[in-house]
């Protein structure tokens, strides 16, 4: 990708932004510019949409594929959950699984079962249970000392 | 990384055999108890050797049928079909190597007693665990509600 770079010493500042197909990276520079850098870019069976961190209640990886559940709306999101986890700055998600991360701010109760693993109740209802290799994690995490 | 600090396989085998460990014992000196009062009931003030370390290899061996293929059934949150299946195999076989071990001179009515004595013990320490579990449940929802109130939605 050719970039050009201008200073100018009058009129107004602007970006323009030439592309054939509008690549992940091409959504974050435009997502940047429009100052909603911390919004997601997804895909639904209604095609291409935009949401925060904070609408998400939890991530499932199927057959490597990342989708985030929000409560109303199935997203398919590009990247794995490693990767999500590692652009995400907000403690607030959590890896409770090989395949699945919860946000613990949108975690409604919490239940302690037998072997160490722990019953999440979403916002929404669901069940989600942290198993017992990442439980003792979760549990530093709430007391804040990760 | 948010992930450094997950328990490895190495430290999830070792929880669990400690946990071994410590329902061995428990159990043993559960069973060595009601042993004893039989013993002091019979005028007897000493007991036997023997006896005592049949005790703590059944209680071992037991205690690793009851985790690996009764589903830990003394710390489960539900008793259904292969937990009480656990409860009575464990209990029979208690009660076959008390009878075999002459541990109560086969006599047949404190072997009875023995069986409701550990029905009993099971009992309490499927209590304690889930009372242990309802606390750890309310230390759990505050440690949540602190977390989201730093971390505001």
């Amino acid at each position: 990708m050719k970039i050009d770079i201008k200073q100018i010493s009058e009129g107004e500042e602007s970006v323009v932004i030439r592309y054939k197909d509008l690549t992940p990276t091409l959504g974050k520079i435009i997502s940047v510019l429009n100052g909603d850098d911390n919004r997601l870019r997804g895909k639904t069976d209604e095609g291409e949409v935009f949401f925060t961190p904070d609408e998400i209640l939890y991530l499932e990886s199927v057959d490597d594929k990342v989708f985030a559940y929000t409560g109303d709306k199935v997203i398919r999101i590009e990247g794995s959950l490693s990767t999500f986890m590692n652009e995400q700055e907000d403690e607030s998600f959590f890896r409770c699984s090989k395949s699945m991360v919860i946000n613990v701010g949108r975690v409604s109760a919490l239940k302690s079962l037998s072997s160490n693993r722990i019953d999440a109740t979403m916002e929404s209802g669901e069940h989600i249970i942290i198993s017992r290799r990442y439980a003792s994690d979760f549990r530093r995490l709430l007391k804040g000392d990760r | 990384m948010k992930n450094k600090k997950k328990l490895s396989l190495w430290e999830a085998y070792l929880t669990k055999e400690i946990g071994i460990e410590f329902k061995a014992c428990l159990y043993f000196f559960a069973f060595l108890f009601y042993y004893c009062v039989y013993k002091i009931v019979c005028g007897v003030y000493d007991a036997s050797i023997l006896h005592m370390t049949e005790m703590i290899f059944t209680c071992y061996i037991i205690c690793y049928l009851q985790v690996y293929l009764f589903r830990n059934f003394d710390e489960a949150d539900k008793l259904k079909g292969r937990e009480i299946a656990g409860l009575v195999v464990c209990t029979a076989l208690y009660i076959a190597v008390s009878y075999f071990g002459k541990w109560f001179d086969q006599n047949i009515a404190v072997t009875l007693g023995f069986m409701a004595y550990i029905l009993l013990v099971y009992f309490c320490v499927i209590l304690i665990y889930r009372t242990k579990r309802k606390i750890d449940d309310k230390n759990l929802n505050d440690d949540l509600k602190l977390f989201q109130a730093e971390h505001k939605k």
